[in-house]
Protein backbone atom coordinates (compact mmCIF):
# COMPACT_ATOMS: atom_id res chain seq x y z
CA UNK A 1 0.00 0.00 0.00
CA UNK A 2 1.54 3.75 -0.70
CA UNK A 3 2.07 5.43 2.01
CA UNK A 4 3.19 8.69 0.58
CA UNK A 5 1.63 12.08 2.24
CA UNK A 6 -0.41 13.60 -0.07
CA UNK A 7 0.07 17.16 0.07
CA UNK A 8 -3.60 17.89 -0.96
CA UNK A 9 -5.25 20.09 1.76
CA UNK A 10 -8.70 18.92 3.03
CA UNK A 11 -10.61 21.53 1.05
CA UNK A 12 -14.49 21.75 2.00
CA UNK A 13 -17.24 23.05 -0.29
CA UNK A 14 -21.13 23.18 -0.66
CA UNK A 15 -23.31 21.43 -3.04
CA UNK A 16 -26.47 22.43 -2.78
CA UNK A 17 -28.35 23.88 0.30
CA UNK A 18 -28.44 20.44 1.92
CA UNK A 19 -24.52 18.97 0.63
CA UNK A 20 -21.22 19.13 1.79
CA UNK A 21 -18.42 17.74 -0.18
CA UNK A 22 -15.26 16.93 1.57
CA UNK A 23 -12.59 16.69 -0.83
CA UNK A 24 -8.88 15.12 0.01
CA UNK A 25 -7.17 14.73 -3.56
CA UNK A 26 -7.36 15.24 -7.25
CA UNK A 27 -6.93 11.72 -8.65
CA UNK A 28 -7.09 8.03 -7.97
CA UNK A 29 -4.75 7.00 -5.71
CA UNK A 30 -4.53 4.80 -2.65
CA UNK A 31 -3.49 7.42 -0.02
CA UNK A 32 -5.99 9.56 -1.06
CA UNK A 33 -8.80 6.61 -0.55
CA UNK A 34 -7.32 6.06 2.89
CA UNK A 35 -8.31 9.54 3.83
CA UNK A 36 -11.51 9.12 2.21
CA UNK A 37 -12.06 5.75 3.98
CA UNK A 38 -10.68 6.92 7.63
CA UNK A 39 -12.67 10.42 7.13
CA UNK A 40 -15.72 8.59 6.53
CA UNK A 41 -15.87 5.59 9.46
CA UNK A 42 -14.67 8.32 11.74
CA UNK A 43 -17.63 10.60 10.89
CA UNK A 44 -19.89 7.67 10.95
CA UNK A 45 -18.61 6.27 14.51
CA UNK A 46 -19.80 9.99 15.66
CA UNK A 47 -23.36 8.88 14.82
CA UNK A 48 -24.87 12.72 14.21
CA UNK A 49 -28.03 12.92 13.78
CA UNK A 50 -27.95 15.96 12.13
CA UNK A 51 -26.33 13.69 9.10
CA UNK A 52 -28.66 12.20 6.63
CA UNK A 53 -25.97 9.85 4.84
CA UNK A 54 -22.19 9.82 3.62
CA UNK A 55 -21.51 8.88 -0.20
CA UNK A 56 -17.29 8.16 0.32
CA UNK A 57 -15.91 8.01 -3.16
CA UNK A 58 -12.72 8.06 -4.59
CA UNK A 59 -11.72 11.58 -3.72
CA UNK A 60 -14.51 12.60 -1.95
CA UNK A 61 -16.70 12.08 0.46
CA UNK A 62 -20.52 13.79 0.47
CA UNK A 63 -22.26 14.34 3.57
CA UNK A 64 -25.87 15.28 3.02
CA UNK A 65 -27.45 17.00 6.37
CA UNK A 66 -30.61 17.82 7.92
CA UNK A 67 -30.98 21.47 7.75
CA UNK A 68 -33.74 21.41 10.41
CA UNK A 69 -30.90 20.37 12.93
CA UNK A 70 -27.87 22.09 11.43
CA UNK A 71 -26.16 24.30 8.48
CA UNK A 72 -23.71 24.50 6.60
CA UNK A 73 -21.69 26.56 8.51
CA UNK A 74 -21.82 24.61 11.38
CA UNK A 75 -21.58 21.56 9.94
CA UNK A 76 -18.28 23.27 8.13
CA UNK A 77 -16.90 24.03 11.50
CA UNK A 78 -17.15 20.54 13.08
CA UNK A 79 -15.40 18.88 10.12
CA UNK A 80 -12.58 21.15 10.40
CA UNK A 81 -12.30 20.84 13.96
CA UNK A 82 -12.21 17.04 14.08
CA UNK A 83 -9.57 17.02 10.35
CA UNK A 84 -6.66 15.58 12.56
CA UNK A 85 -8.71 12.84 14.67
CA UNK A 86 -10.74 11.78 11.36
CA UNK A 87 -7.46 11.47 9.31
CA UNK A 88 -5.44 9.23 11.79
CA UNK A 89 -5.62 6.01 10.57
CA UNK A 90 -6.65 3.27 13.37
CA UNK A 91 -10.00 4.31 13.48
CA UNK A 92 -11.34 2.05 9.98
CA UNK A 93 -12.36 -1.33 10.22
CA UNK A 94 -10.49 -4.42 9.14
CA UNK A 95 -10.90 -4.98 5.55
CA UNK A 96 -12.29 -8.35 4.20
CA UNK A 97 -10.27 -9.62 1.36
CA UNK A 98 -13.30 -11.78 -1.22
CA UNK A 99 -12.35 -14.04 -3.60
CA UNK A 100 -14.76 -14.10 -6.02
CA UNK A 101 -14.92 -16.80 -8.95
CA UNK A 102 -15.34 -15.45 -12.06
CA UNK A 103 -16.59 -17.01 -15.75
CA UNK A 104 -14.04 -15.76 -18.21
CA UNK A 105 -15.00 -15.34 -21.62
CA UNK A 106 -18.01 -17.27 -23.44
CA UNK A 107 -21.17 -16.11 -24.20
CA UNK A 108 -22.30 -14.00 -21.32
CA UNK A 109 -18.55 -12.04 -22.08
CA UNK A 110 -19.87 -9.79 -24.49
CA UNK A 111 -16.86 -7.57 -24.94
CA UNK A 112 -14.10 -10.02 -24.53
CA UNK A 113 -13.40 -10.07 -28.03
CA UNK A 114 -13.63 -6.80 -28.54
CA UNK A 115 -10.67 -6.28 -25.54
CA UNK A 116 -8.58 -8.90 -27.34
CA UNK A 117 -8.83 -6.70 -30.15
CA UNK A 118 -8.04 -3.47 -28.85
CA UNK A 119 -5.42 -4.43 -26.27
CA UNK A 120 -3.54 -7.42 -28.71
CA UNK A 121 -3.54 -9.60 -26.40
CA UNK A 122 -4.96 -13.40 -26.28
CA UNK A 123 -8.02 -14.09 -24.03
CA UNK A 124 -5.77 -16.08 -21.29
CA UNK A 125 -3.39 -12.79 -21.12
CA UNK A 126 -6.40 -10.65 -20.69
CA UNK A 127 -7.86 -13.49 -17.44
CA UNK A 128 -4.24 -14.00 -16.37
CA UNK A 129 -3.76 -9.91 -16.13
CA UNK A 130 -7.08 -9.51 -14.83
CA UNK A 131 -7.37 -11.70 -12.11
CA UNK A 132 -3.99 -11.66 -11.02
CA UNK A 133 -4.40 -8.15 -9.04
CA UNK A 134 -5.59 -7.53 -5.03
CA UNK A 135 -7.78 -4.91 -6.01
CA UNK A 136 -9.08 -2.29 -3.15
CA UNK A 137 -12.97 -1.16 -3.20
CA UNK A 138 -12.42 2.40 -3.71
CA UNK A 139 -16.07 3.31 -3.51
CA UNK A 140 -19.72 1.12 -3.80
CA UNK A 141 -22.26 3.41 -5.89
CA UNK A 142 -24.14 3.40 -9.31
CA UNK A 143 -26.68 0.38 -7.88
CA UNK A 144 -26.87 -1.14 -4.60
CA UNK A 145 -23.51 -3.06 -3.56
CA UNK A 146 -21.35 -2.09 -6.84
CA UNK A 147 -17.66 -1.90 -6.18
CA UNK A 148 -15.81 0.55 -8.19
CA UNK A 149 -12.20 -2.00 -7.92
CA UNK A 150 -9.03 -0.58 -8.99
CA UNK A 151 -6.27 -0.30 -9.85
CA UNK A 152 -6.62 -2.20 -13.73
CA UNK A 153 -3.03 -3.39 -15.06
CA UNK A 154 -2.33 -0.95 -18.31
CA UNK A 155 -2.31 -3.47 -20.51
CA UNK A 156 -6.41 -4.02 -20.61
CA UNK A 157 -6.97 -0.35 -19.90
CA UNK A 158 -9.81 -0.24 -22.64
CA UNK A 159 -12.15 3.17 -22.72
CA UNK A 160 -16.57 2.66 -21.87
CA UNK A 161 -18.35 1.93 -24.52
CA UNK A 162 -19.19 4.83 -26.69
CA UNK A 163 -23.13 4.04 -26.45
CA UNK A 164 -23.74 2.03 -22.95
CA UNK A 165 -25.90 -0.51 -22.99
CA UNK A 166 -29.42 0.24 -21.77
CA UNK A 167 -29.63 -3.86 -19.83
CA UNK A 168 -26.94 -6.14 -19.21
CA UNK A 169 -26.90 -9.57 -16.76
CA UNK A 170 -26.56 -9.66 -13.01
CA UNK A 171 -22.98 -10.75 -11.93
CA UNK A 172 -21.34 -9.69 -15.01
CA UNK A 173 -17.85 -8.24 -14.83
CA UNK A 174 -16.74 -5.03 -16.42
CA UNK A 175 -13.43 -2.90 -17.28
CA UNK A 176 -13.23 0.45 -18.41
CA UNK A 177 -10.11 2.56 -18.12
CA UNK A 178 -8.33 1.99 -14.90
CA UNK A 179 -11.21 0.19 -13.00
CA UNK A 180 -13.37 -3.49 -12.70
CA UNK A 181 -16.41 -3.88 -11.58
CA UNK A 182 -19.16 -6.36 -11.11
CA UNK A 183 -22.80 -5.38 -12.09
CA UNK A 184 -25.03 -6.65 -8.66
CA UNK A 185 -28.26 -6.33 -10.89
CA UNK A 186 -29.45 -6.26 -14.32
CA UNK A 187 -28.74 -2.35 -15.04
CA UNK A 188 -27.62 -0.07 -17.64
CA UNK A 189 -23.60 -0.54 -18.36
CA UNK A 190 -21.06 1.53 -20.26
CA UNK A 191 -18.26 -1.01 -19.06
CA UNK A 192 -17.14 -3.86 -21.33
CA UNK A 193 -18.12 -7.01 -20.36
CA UNK A 194 -15.33 -10.04 -19.80
CA UNK A 195 -16.65 -12.42 -17.29
CA UNK A 196 -19.45 -13.61 -15.16
CA UNK A 197 -20.00 -14.35 -11.14
CA UNK A 198 -22.40 -16.32 -9.66
CA UNK A 199 -21.72 -14.91 -6.15
CA UNK A 200 -24.15 -12.52 -4.92
CA UNK A 201 -22.74 -8.74 -4.61
CA UNK A 202 -25.71 -7.30 -2.81
CA UNK A 203 -28.73 -9.42 -0.21
CA UNK A 204 -31.52 -6.46 0.60
CA UNK A 205 -32.80 -9.20 2.85
CA UNK A 206 -29.73 -9.00 4.80
CA UNK A 207 -27.80 -7.04 6.64
CA UNK A 208 -25.14 -5.77 6.05
CA UNK A 209 -26.52 -5.99 2.71
CA UNK A 210 -23.83 -5.29 0.74
CA UNK A 211 -20.87 -8.03 -0.07
CA UNK A 212 -18.25 -5.16 -0.03
CA UNK A 213 -17.77 -1.71 1.41
CA UNK A 214 -15.14 1.26 1.04
CA UNK A 215 -11.74 -0.08 1.55
CA UNK A 216 -12.39 -4.03 1.07
CA UNK A 217 -10.07 -5.99 -0.60
CA UNK A 218 -11.21 -8.29 -4.04
CA UNK A 219 -9.51 -11.05 -5.85
CA UNK A 220 -11.03 -12.60 -9.21
CA UNK A 221 -10.29 -16.54 -9.81
CA UNK A 222 -10.76 -17.94 -13.14
CA UNK A 223 -12.93 -21.11 -12.58
CA UNK B 1 -58.08 -5.01 1.21
CA UNK B 2 -57.78 -3.01 -2.50
CA UNK B 3 -57.56 -4.78 -5.43
CA UNK B 4 -56.01 -2.44 -8.79
CA UNK B 5 -58.51 -3.20 -12.01
CA UNK B 6 -55.87 -1.36 -13.81
CA UNK B 7 -52.32 0.23 -13.28
CA UNK B 8 -52.58 3.57 -15.52
CA UNK B 9 -48.96 4.08 -17.27
CA UNK B 10 -46.97 2.79 -14.40
CA UNK B 11 -48.21 2.55 -10.44
CA UNK B 12 -45.56 2.18 -7.53
CA UNK B 13 -45.40 2.06 -4.00
CA UNK B 14 -43.24 5.00 -2.07
CA UNK B 15 -42.87 6.98 0.59
CA UNK B 16 -40.31 9.42 2.38
CA UNK B 17 -37.15 7.67 1.01
CA UNK B 18 -34.65 5.25 1.93
CA UNK B 19 -31.79 6.90 3.26
CA UNK B 20 -28.48 5.95 5.64
CA UNK B 21 -26.88 3.58 2.97
CA UNK B 22 -25.44 5.81 0.76
CA UNK B 23 -22.33 4.00 1.02
CA UNK B 24 -23.17 0.81 -0.25
CA UNK B 25 -24.92 2.57 -2.90
CA UNK B 26 -28.70 2.34 -1.93
CA UNK B 27 -30.39 5.11 -3.16
CA UNK B 28 -33.82 7.09 -1.60
CA UNK B 29 -36.32 5.49 -4.63
CA UNK B 30 -38.29 8.62 -2.60
CA UNK B 31 -41.52 9.70 -3.98
CA UNK B 32 -40.64 12.59 -6.29
CA UNK B 33 -42.99 15.21 -5.60
CA UNK B 34 -42.48 15.47 -1.93
CA UNK B 35 -45.03 17.73 -1.39
CA UNK B 36 -47.83 16.48 -3.09
CA UNK B 37 -46.88 13.18 -0.69
CA UNK B 38 -46.33 15.23 2.67
CA UNK B 39 -49.80 17.15 2.16
CA UNK B 40 -51.25 13.30 1.23
CA UNK B 41 -50.30 12.19 4.56
CA UNK B 42 -51.31 15.38 6.44
CA UNK B 43 -54.76 14.78 4.72
CA UNK B 44 -55.24 11.25 6.03
CA UNK B 45 -53.49 11.90 9.27
CA UNK B 46 -50.92 9.18 8.31
CA UNK B 47 -47.21 8.55 9.47
CA UNK B 48 -44.75 10.91 7.56
CA UNK B 49 -43.36 7.88 5.89
CA UNK B 50 -46.08 5.49 5.36
CA UNK B 51 -46.58 4.00 1.90
CA UNK B 52 -48.41 5.87 -0.81
CA UNK B 53 -49.30 4.80 -4.29
CA UNK B 54 -47.32 6.80 -7.03
CA UNK B 55 -49.11 6.51 -10.12
CA UNK B 56 -48.59 8.17 -13.74
CA UNK B 57 -51.09 7.72 -16.24
CA UNK B 58 -55.40 7.83 -16.93
CA UNK B 59 -56.94 4.62 -16.96
CA UNK B 60 -55.91 3.93 -13.06
CA UNK B 61 -58.48 1.74 -11.68
CA UNK B 62 -58.72 0.40 -7.93
CA UNK B 63 -61.89 -1.61 -5.90
CA UNK B 64 -62.47 -1.34 -2.31
CA UNK B 65 -63.17 -4.30 -0.51
CA UNK B 66 -63.34 -2.60 2.80
CA UNK B 67 -64.52 1.18 3.96
CA UNK B 68 -62.07 3.61 4.40
CA UNK B 69 -60.60 7.16 3.51
CA UNK B 70 -58.23 7.70 1.33
CA UNK B 71 -56.74 11.07 -0.52
CA UNK B 72 -55.51 11.82 -3.88
CA UNK B 73 -53.19 14.72 -4.49
CA UNK B 74 -49.88 15.73 -6.84
CA UNK B 75 -50.99 15.79 -10.49
CA UNK B 76 -54.33 17.39 -11.30
CA UNK B 77 -56.84 14.40 -12.18
CA UNK B 78 -59.97 13.96 -13.35
CA UNK B 79 -61.56 11.16 -10.98
CA UNK B 80 -64.53 9.18 -10.16
CA UNK B 81 -65.59 7.03 -7.51
CA UNK B 82 -68.43 5.06 -9.14
CA UNK B 83 -70.18 7.53 -10.28
CA UNK B 84 -69.56 10.43 -7.82
CA UNK B 85 -66.74 12.80 -9.45
CA UNK B 86 -63.62 13.48 -6.89
CA UNK B 87 -62.02 17.05 -5.93
CA UNK B 88 -58.28 17.32 -6.84
CA UNK B 89 -56.09 17.25 -3.91
CA UNK B 90 -58.70 15.98 -1.46
CA UNK B 91 -59.83 13.34 0.80
CA UNK B 92 -63.00 11.38 0.41
CA UNK B 93 -64.76 8.20 1.75
CA UNK B 94 -64.82 4.85 -0.10
CA UNK B 95 -67.54 1.94 0.58
CA UNK B 96 -66.57 -1.41 0.40
CA UNK B 97 -67.02 -2.48 -3.31
CA UNK B 98 -66.73 0.64 -4.96
CA UNK B 99 -64.42 1.42 -7.93
CA UNK B 100 -62.15 4.70 -7.88
CA UNK B 101 -61.14 5.60 -11.70
CA UNK B 102 -59.01 8.14 -12.99
CA UNK B 103 -60.17 9.31 -16.18
CA UNK B 104 -57.92 12.22 -17.45
CA UNK B 105 -54.89 13.81 -16.03
CA UNK B 106 -55.32 17.76 -16.56
CA UNK B 107 -52.21 19.29 -15.22
CA UNK B 108 -48.64 17.53 -14.09
CA UNK B 109 -47.79 13.80 -14.61
CA UNK B 110 -47.57 11.99 -10.76
CA UNK B 111 -50.19 11.91 -8.57
CA UNK B 112 -50.88 9.87 -5.09
CA UNK B 113 -53.11 7.72 -3.38
CA UNK B 114 -53.16 6.89 0.48
CA UNK B 115 -55.43 5.52 2.77
CA UNK B 116 -56.41 5.26 6.18
CA UNK B 117 -54.86 2.35 7.12
CA UNK B 118 -51.49 0.18 7.66
CA UNK B 119 -50.69 -0.93 3.73
CA UNK B 120 -49.77 -5.03 4.85
CA UNK B 121 -45.93 -4.50 2.82
CA UNK B 122 -42.91 -5.55 4.42
CA UNK B 123 -40.30 -2.39 5.04
CA UNK B 124 -37.04 -3.67 3.43
CA UNK B 125 -33.64 -1.79 4.03
CA UNK B 126 -36.08 -0.19 6.58
CA UNK B 127 -38.52 1.43 3.95
CA UNK B 128 -41.36 0.88 1.76
CA UNK B 129 -40.15 2.72 -1.21
CA UNK B 130 -39.68 0.52 -4.53
CA UNK B 131 -36.27 0.07 -5.96
CA UNK B 132 -37.51 -0.80 -9.41
CA UNK B 133 -34.17 -1.41 -11.27
CA UNK B 134 -33.32 -3.84 -8.03
CA UNK B 135 -36.38 -5.02 -7.56
CA UNK B 136 -36.76 -4.61 -3.93
CA UNK B 137 -39.09 -2.58 -1.47
CA UNK B 138 -43.20 -1.65 -2.16
CA UNK B 139 -44.98 -4.77 -3.70
CA UNK B 140 -42.79 -7.39 -4.76
CA UNK B 141 -40.18 -5.31 -5.72
CA UNK B 142 -42.32 -4.30 -8.38
CA UNK B 143 -44.61 -2.29 -10.09
CA UNK B 144 -48.19 -3.27 -9.70
CA UNK B 145 -50.75 -4.72 -11.97
CA UNK B 146 -53.99 -5.14 -12.54
CA UNK B 147 -55.17 -8.08 -10.45
CA UNK B 148 -52.82 -6.92 -7.66
CA UNK B 149 -54.22 -6.71 -4.23
CA UNK B 150 -52.89 -5.10 -0.77
CA UNK B 151 -54.69 -5.90 2.92
CA UNK B 152 -55.20 -3.03 4.61
CA UNK B 153 -55.02 -3.26 8.30
CA UNK B 154 -55.93 -0.86 11.31
CA UNK B 155 -58.45 1.29 9.35
CA UNK B 156 -59.48 4.36 10.86
CA UNK B 157 -61.20 8.00 10.78
CA UNK B 158 -60.39 11.13 9.77
CA UNK B 159 -62.07 14.13 9.41
CA UNK B 160 -62.78 14.97 5.49
CA UNK B 161 -60.75 17.73 3.87
CA UNK B 162 -59.69 19.58 0.62
CA UNK B 163 -56.70 21.98 0.23
CA UNK B 164 -58.02 25.04 -1.61
CA UNK B 165 -57.49 25.22 -5.44
CA UNK B 166 -55.01 28.34 -4.58
CA UNK B 167 -52.90 26.52 -2.49
CA UNK B 168 -52.15 23.36 -5.49
CA UNK B 169 -48.68 24.21 -6.66
CA UNK B 170 -48.38 24.82 -10.62
CA UNK B 171 -47.58 21.87 -12.51
CA UNK B 172 -47.40 22.33 -16.06
CA UNK B 173 -44.69 23.58 -18.64
CA UNK B 174 -42.90 25.39 -19.23
CA UNK B 175 -41.37 24.61 -15.69
CA UNK B 176 -38.81 27.00 -14.15
CA UNK B 177 -36.16 25.55 -12.25
CA UNK B 178 -33.85 27.19 -9.68
CA UNK B 179 -30.54 26.04 -9.59
CA UNK B 180 -27.37 26.71 -7.55
CA UNK B 181 -23.58 26.06 -8.68
CA UNK B 182 -22.19 22.35 -8.77
CA UNK B 183 -18.53 21.32 -8.33
CA UNK B 184 -17.93 21.37 -12.11
CA UNK B 185 -19.60 24.35 -13.24
CA UNK B 186 -16.39 26.01 -14.26
CA UNK B 187 -15.66 22.86 -16.72
CA UNK B 188 -17.78 24.70 -19.38
CA UNK B 189 -17.23 27.96 -21.01
CA UNK B 190 -18.67 30.93 -20.20
CA UNK B 191 -20.83 31.53 -22.68
CA UNK B 192 -22.36 27.65 -22.14
CA UNK B 193 -23.16 29.05 -18.32
CA UNK B 194 -24.97 31.85 -19.69
CA UNK B 195 -27.28 30.12 -22.12
CA UNK B 196 -27.94 27.69 -19.46
CA UNK B 197 -29.10 29.58 -16.94
CA UNK B 198 -28.43 33.36 -17.00
CA UNK B 199 -31.70 35.86 -16.88
CA UNK B 200 -30.57 37.50 -20.31
CA UNK B 201 -29.47 34.70 -22.40
CA UNK B 202 -30.94 30.97 -21.27
CA UNK B 203 -32.62 28.85 -23.59
CA UNK B 204 -35.28 26.33 -23.47
CA UNK B 205 -34.73 22.67 -23.22
CA UNK B 206 -36.83 19.95 -23.88
CA UNK B 207 -38.00 17.06 -21.64
CA UNK B 208 -36.97 14.30 -23.92
CA UNK B 209 -38.61 10.71 -24.09
CA UNK B 210 -35.66 9.21 -23.11
CA UNK B 211 -36.52 10.18 -19.51
CA UNK B 212 -37.20 8.09 -16.80
CA UNK B 213 -37.15 7.59 -12.70
CA UNK B 214 -33.46 7.60 -12.61
CA UNK B 215 -33.20 10.56 -14.53
CA UNK B 216 -34.34 13.59 -16.71
CA UNK B 217 -32.93 13.61 -20.06
CA UNK B 218 -33.13 16.90 -21.84
CA UNK B 219 -32.40 18.43 -25.42
CA UNK B 220 -31.65 21.71 -26.66
CA UNK B 221 -28.41 23.67 -26.74
CA UNK B 222 -25.46 21.87 -26.47
CA UNK B 223 -23.41 23.13 -23.44
CA UNK B 224 -19.46 23.31 -24.18
CA UNK B 225 -16.59 21.60 -21.85
CA UNK B 226 -13.31 24.42 -21.44
CA UNK B 227 -10.56 23.41 -23.29
CA UNK B 228 -8.58 20.87 -21.75
CA UNK B 229 -11.11 19.81 -19.43
CA UNK B 230 -12.14 16.14 -19.09
CA UNK B 231 -15.80 15.42 -20.40
CA UNK B 232 -16.05 12.59 -17.67
CA UNK B 233 -15.04 13.10 -13.81
CA UNK B 234 -13.90 10.81 -11.54
CA UNK B 235 -17.30 9.42 -10.04
CA UNK B 236 -18.74 10.79 -6.78
CA UNK B 237 -21.65 11.44 -4.82
CA UNK B 238 -24.53 12.99 -5.94
CA UNK B 239 -27.49 14.31 -4.66
CA UNK B 240 -31.04 14.32 -5.70
CA UNK B 241 -31.58 17.03 -8.47
CA UNK B 242 -27.80 17.34 -9.35
CA UNK B 243 -27.73 17.80 -13.20
CA UNK B 244 -24.87 16.38 -15.02
CA UNK B 245 -23.44 17.11 -18.06
CA UNK B 246 -22.19 14.20 -20.26
CA UNK B 247 -19.82 14.40 -23.19
CA UNK B 248 -22.74 15.17 -25.52
CA UNK B 249 -23.54 18.37 -24.07
CA UNK B 250 -26.75 17.57 -22.69
CA UNK B 251 -28.10 18.05 -19.03
CA UNK B 252 -29.57 14.86 -17.13
CA UNK B 253 -31.51 15.72 -13.79
CA UNK B 254 -30.75 13.03 -11.46
CA UNK B 255 -33.84 12.14 -9.34
CA UNK B 256 -33.45 9.69 -6.43
CA UNK B 257 -31.98 6.30 -8.01
CA UNK B 258 -28.28 6.82 -8.00
CA UNK B 259 -26.08 8.25 -5.27
CA UNK B 260 -22.70 8.44 -7.63
CA UNK B 261 -22.90 10.25 -10.75
CA UNK B 262 -19.53 10.20 -13.56
CA UNK B 263 -20.46 13.27 -15.41
CA UNK B 264 -19.76 16.84 -14.87
CA UNK B 265 -22.25 18.18 -11.93
CA UNK B 266 -22.88 21.72 -13.74
CA UNK B 267 -25.61 22.52 -10.67
CA UNK B 268 -28.12 21.16 -8.63
CA UNK B 269 -31.75 22.34 -8.83
CA UNK B 270 -32.83 24.35 -5.80
CA UNK B 271 -34.94 21.73 -2.84
CA UNK B 272 -37.85 24.00 -3.25
CA UNK B 273 -38.30 23.01 -6.87
CA UNK B 274 -37.15 19.20 -6.56
CA UNK B 275 -41.00 19.02 -6.29
CA UNK B 276 -41.55 20.16 -10.14
CA UNK B 277 -39.44 17.57 -11.09
CA UNK B 278 -41.99 14.61 -10.68
CA UNK B 279 -44.29 16.72 -13.29
CA UNK B 280 -41.50 17.14 -16.13
CA UNK B 281 -43.61 14.81 -19.16
CA UNK B 282 -42.10 14.29 -22.40
CA UNK B 283 -42.39 17.17 -24.82
CA UNK B 284 -42.62 20.24 -21.58
CA UNK B 285 -40.37 23.03 -21.76
CA UNK B 286 -37.75 23.78 -18.88
CA UNK B 287 -35.85 26.23 -18.42
CA UNK B 288 -33.29 26.90 -15.66
CA UNK B 289 -32.34 29.94 -13.64
CA UNK B 290 -29.11 30.50 -11.70
CA UNK B 291 -29.82 31.83 -7.85
CA UNK B 292 -27.78 32.71 -5.18
CA UNK B 293 -27.40 29.82 -2.07
CA UNK B 294 -29.34 32.35 0.35
CA UNK B 295 -32.28 32.75 -2.06
CA UNK B 296 -32.11 29.20 -2.37
CA UNK B 297 -32.12 28.91 1.31
CA UNK B 298 -35.12 31.38 1.52
CA UNK B 299 -37.26 29.20 -1.13
CA UNK B 300 -36.99 26.56 0.99
CA UNK B 301 -38.06 28.15 4.04
CA UNK B 302 -41.30 29.16 1.84
CA UNK B 303 -41.72 25.88 0.70
CA UNK B 304 -41.84 24.23 4.82
CA UNK B 305 -44.25 27.10 5.84
CA UNK B 306 -46.46 26.35 2.64
CA UNK B 307 -46.40 22.69 4.14
CA UNK B 308 -46.71 23.68 7.64
CA UNK B 309 -50.30 25.15 7.10
CA UNK B 310 -51.61 21.86 6.59
CA UNK B 311 -50.65 20.39 9.81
Amino acid sequence: MTTSTNPFKMTISRFGEDGIRVLFGNDIDLSVHEKVRNFYFYMKSLDLPEVIDYTPSFRSCLIHFNTERTNFARLSSLIEEKEEEALRPGNTPESTLQEIPVHYGGPEALDMKNVCEQTGLSERDVIAIHSDIIYTVYTVGFTPGFPYLGTLDQRIQVPRLETPRTKIAAGSVGIAQGQTGVYPFPSPAGWRIIGHTDVRFFNYEKEPYSLLRIGDKVKFISI
Amino acid sequence: MIEILNKGMMTCVVDSGRYGYAAIGVPPSAALDKFAYNVLNCLLNQDENAPALEIIGAGFSIKFHQDMICAITGARVRASLDERSLSPWASFAAEAGSILTVHEVTEGFRYYLGFTGKLSLPRVIGCYATNLECSFGGYQGRSLKGGDQIEINDIYSVPLGIVPDKEIPEMKSPHFLRITDGPEHSFFTEKSQKTFADRESRTEYTVSVNSNRTGIRLTGDQLSFCDGVKESIISEGILPGTIQIPGDGLPIIMLYERTIGGYARIARVVRADLDRLAHLIPEDQVIFGRIEMDEAERLWEERRARLKSFL
